[in-house]
């Protein structure tokens, strides 16, 4: 009967001490935040454009956490929707075309001339890229410009282009060659690594 | 004899050489026109200083050094700046950037220069200052800014000077070496001043018998150059393979030489330094090789910065017609070129003008037999079979892991592959993709902090207003609460204006608005002067229409005849009513006659007293005087303006 009590003594002992061990543990080494959301968001384009319906990529991230569809983003694509798939563990889904298509960069540029600076894409732009004053020309800081097309709607006057991104010889890289195939007759650059 | 290692793999492409080499340095006159663009180093584009029309001396600076990773730009020849414009760039992408295009004018005068006499007396910063200021860029290849390299944060031990020359065909620093030997040495010693004087290696390939002999004999006066033979491989001119021949030291993976105590410099940089410093000319001009089997004159040109493309060919008679490839730099590294309106730049060491089959023309490539050659011949030790998959499947994290960034572009596994894969192709294609995804990424990183900012700002300002608010509206109740602490026996004034309002409805239910009978007399009294003003107006238009005989007359008679009726009847009225008052307009006549005469009687009396010779009686006349004007006074004015008090015991009556 001794070694009974003596028994359950210890176990009792034992939880005690893990217990503690364990509480310690979830104060000390506490996780601030949800990190899958930082996670999605991470992997979100930032273009802070609302076509998933969110106003944003965080509340974005947000409702994907909350088990939302994950091929609403079209600015990032086929390549988001894999990374998301990837992190999530779920089925690679085609994009939805309820919330747009895939389309190249595009960049906002204020016709200067046309602007009459009512500052209504200032405040429509989710990155604070517009500056200007009221009654003073606005222009886009093309560097921090997400392309997102949000300034375009609520200027009066329509003097808002969205232009493709200028490839510049520090942004232009190779295309990858044509495919490898044994049989392949298609013709492609062999660039000039080639026996000399 | 110093000991020389060896680096793995490499490979011995036809060395191609003897075409251009056996000819002097021929200096190409000036071109009519020079195209520079402003961005011939790695790093940040030059901003011109200059405007259209100017005129500019040799050696001018007209484009200005934007921060430390760039470089200046000077005028090659004197002429007049004809342009600020876009031009085709030597670029493997052919895309055209800004250029400063001069039209020269054959003189060719020089800016006033201020060559150093005694180098020696000149400390580190004024070297530095001078190589920076003169424009100087690598000149093997990368166009990296110069003078970078020459200030590290470590101690450097060894000065490595690259003239291995590894590429087939080019012979631009094999022909320097040879004719500038004297110059490359003091060359050699400036930088050795500006780095603490560090041991000088210079690694030059053995298949440049005469270039050796030349430094030789320049550098035997000084212990601390070495002149070290290297075998001919490709590609021992890759800075960390010479480092790694001539030291037995690997630079450490995404370090640079300095990290081991090393700083490498071409041998054409040495010589620009030399110029810069002993002469005072900033970098303006290079030695370009043009070779290839259709090149006639094939050898080494003195070309300025910014000649085209197509002058030099024409003044070496490249036939055109003959050329099935024109390379910019060599075989290996170069790339083709469509344009030759290209400018030439800094680093432009080479034009390969090639026949054709005197290149392995364009062919298909076939599938990778995993014959493994290219691990094998690869100067990096990397694996390019497996950077080629990962490359082609666009798996760059993978390919990052298997150390992509490595890769040095030289080629060496293209040339050895079976299948002729164009595998520097793949990792280029690879190496693009990453940066331009982290560029891609570090955009969207700006961005989240771009709009978190903004929400933060955003919901402040909400939060700044809310507060705002309620510190207003607390404000508020202080205020009041203070008010009625001050004074807390005075009723609450909403609760009183309530009573008000409250009290004065219920009287008007009560008497159900009466009219009043003041209010009656008074509405009366104004129908009566209305209807009298009417017919005093009217009575004098008839007389006017009468004298100008106006037809109107008759209608003013009419008017009036109506007028006079109405006139009476409120007239009749109005006296009607005074009667049922109890006024009589005659009484109040007389009251105001009594009240007038009263008032008279008093001033009189009163003009009187200042004079009077007996004031006493005066003033009991004045007395008395006043007593009858209070009297008329208070009569006049109880039968004036208190009608009310006759009238509603006569309403009540």
């Amino acid at each position: 009967m001794e070694i009974l009590y003596v028994a359950v003594l210890i176990l009792a002992l034992l939880a005690l001490v893990f217990g503690a061990v364990l509480g310690f543990a979830a104060i000390r080494f506490k996780v601030d935040g949800d990190p899958i959301v930082d996670q999605i968001d991470n992997l979100l384009p930032q273009t802070q454009c609302g076509q998933c319906g969110h106003p944003g990529c965080k509340p974005y991230a947000e409702a994907i956490a909350n088990g939302e569809a994950i091929n609403r983003c079209p600015p990032g694509g086929e390549a988001t929707i894999k990374a998301l798939a990837d992190l999530l563990d779920l089925e690679v889904i085609p994009l939805d075309a309820e919330h747009g298509s895939e389309a190249i960069r595009t960049i906002a540029y204020i016709r200067e001339d046309e602007c009459i600076g009512c500052t209504k894409c200032i405040q429509a732009c989710p990155v604070d890229a517009i500056l200007g004053a009221a009654k003073q020309m606005h222009t886009v800081i093309v560097d921090e410009c997400t392309g997102c097309d949000l300034c375009v709607e609520p200027c009066p006057v329509d003097c808002i282009d969205m232009l493709p991104v200028q490839v510049t010889p520090s942004s232009w890289h190779w295309q990858q060659p044509g495919h490898v195939i044994a049989t392949s007759s298609l013709p492609h650059s062999h660039g000039t690594n080639d026996n000399a | 004899m110093r000991k020389i290692w060896d680096f793995h793999g490499g490979v011995h492409p036809d060395e191609n050489k003897t075409q251009s080499n056996g000819l002097a340095i021929n200096v190409m006159p000036t071109p009519k026109q020079l195209a520079l663009p402003l961005n011939q180093h790695i790093g940040k584009a030059a901003k011109a200083i200059v405007d259209i029309g100017d005129y500019v001396f040799k050696g001018q600076l007209i484009a200005s050094a934007q921060g430390v990773l760039s470089a200046n730009i000077h005028a090659p020849s004197s002429g007049y700046i004809k342009a600020l414009a876009e031009r085709i760039l030597p670029h493997q992408s052919a895309l055209s950037g800004p250029c400063i295009i001069i039209d020269t004018d054959g003189k060719d005068e020089w800016i006033e220069l201020s060559p150093v006499a005694n180098p020696d007396s000149l400390t580190k910063s004024d070297l530095l200052n001078i190589i920076q200021a003169a424009g100087i860029v690598g000149l093997g290849g990368a166009g990296f800014p110069g003078s970078i390299k020459l200030q590290p944060k470590h101690a450097i031990n060894t000065l490595v000077i690259n003239a291995a020359e590894c590429e087939p065909y080019i012979t631009a620093d094999d022909r320097l070496m040879r004719e500038y030997a004297d110059e490359i040495i003091v060359g050699i010693q400036l930088v050795q001043q500006l780095l603490d004087q560090p041991k000088c290696l210079i690694g030059i390939e053995e298949n440049k018998p005469e270039a050796i002999a030349a430094l030789a004999t320049a550098a035997r006066q000084n212990s601390n150059i070495e002149v070290c033979v290297i075998p001919t491989k490709y590609p021992s001119g890759g800075e960390k393979q010479l480092i790694e021949i001539l030291t037995g030291n690997q630079v450490p993976q995404g370090g640079i030489p300095a990290n081991i105590g090393i700083v490498c410099q071409n041998v054409g940089t040495i010589k620009a330094i030399f110029d810069a410093v002993m002469l005072g000319q900033p970098l303006i001009k290079r030695i370009t090789t043009v070779t290839g089997k259709a090149a006639a004159n094939a050898g080494n040109y003195e070309v300025l910065i910014g000649t085209e493309v197509a002058d030099l060919l024409a003044f070496a008679k490249v036939d055109l017609s003959q050329t099935s490839r024109l390379v910019l730099g060599g075989p290996m590294m170069g790339f083709t070129i469509q344009d030759t309106n290209t400018p030439l730049v800094k680093s432009s060491n080479c034009i390969l003008a090639a026949a054709d089959l005197e290149l392995a023309p364009v062919a298909d490539h076939h599938a990778c037999i995993r014959c493994g050659q290219c691990e094998v011949a690869c100067p990096a030790e990397l694996l390019p079979q497996q950077l080629f998959w990962f490359a082609k499947s666009e798996e760059f994290e993978k390919a990052q892991d298997h150390n992509l960034s490595d890769c040095i572009e030289c080629g060496a596994c293209a040339w050895v592959c079976p299948s002729q894969i164009p595998l520097v192709q793949y990792y280029r294609f690879a190496k693009g993709r990453i940066k331009a995804l982290n560029t891609e990424a570090q955009q969207a990183e700006v961005a989240r902090e771009r709009f978190e900012t903004r929400e933060q700002r955003l919901s402040d300002e909400k939060s700044a207003k809310e507060e705002k608010r309620k510190t207003r509206a607390l404000a508020a109740a202080a205020a009041q609460e203070a008010k009625r602490a001050a004074n807390p026996n005075a009723e609450d004034p909403i609760a009183a204006a309530l009573a008000r309002v409250n009290k004065l409805k219920q009287a008007q239910h009560t008497t159900n608005s009466p009219i009043l009978p003041e209010d009656e007399y008074k509405a009366l009294k104004t129908a009566a002067a209305i209807s009298r003003t009417q017919l005093k107006k009217t009575s004098k238009a008839l007389a006017d229409a009468l004298a100008k005989n106006h037809e109107q007359a008759s209608d003013l008679q009419q008017t009036l005849t109506a007028l006079t009726a109405k006139a009476a009847a409120a007239e009749a009225q109005l006296s009607a009513y005074e009667t049922k008052l109890g006024l009589d307009p005659e009484q109040e006549k007389t009251l105001q006659a009594a009240l007038a005469k009263a008032n008279g009687v008093l001033r009189k009396l009163e003009q009187r007293l200042a004079t009077a010779a007996d004031p006493e009686q005066v003033k009991e006349d004045i007395i008395a005087a006043k007593s009858i004007q209070e009297t008329a006074t208070h009569t006049l004015a109880q039968h004036q303006n208190n009608p009310r008090a006759k009238a509603i015991p006569a309403e009540e009556s």
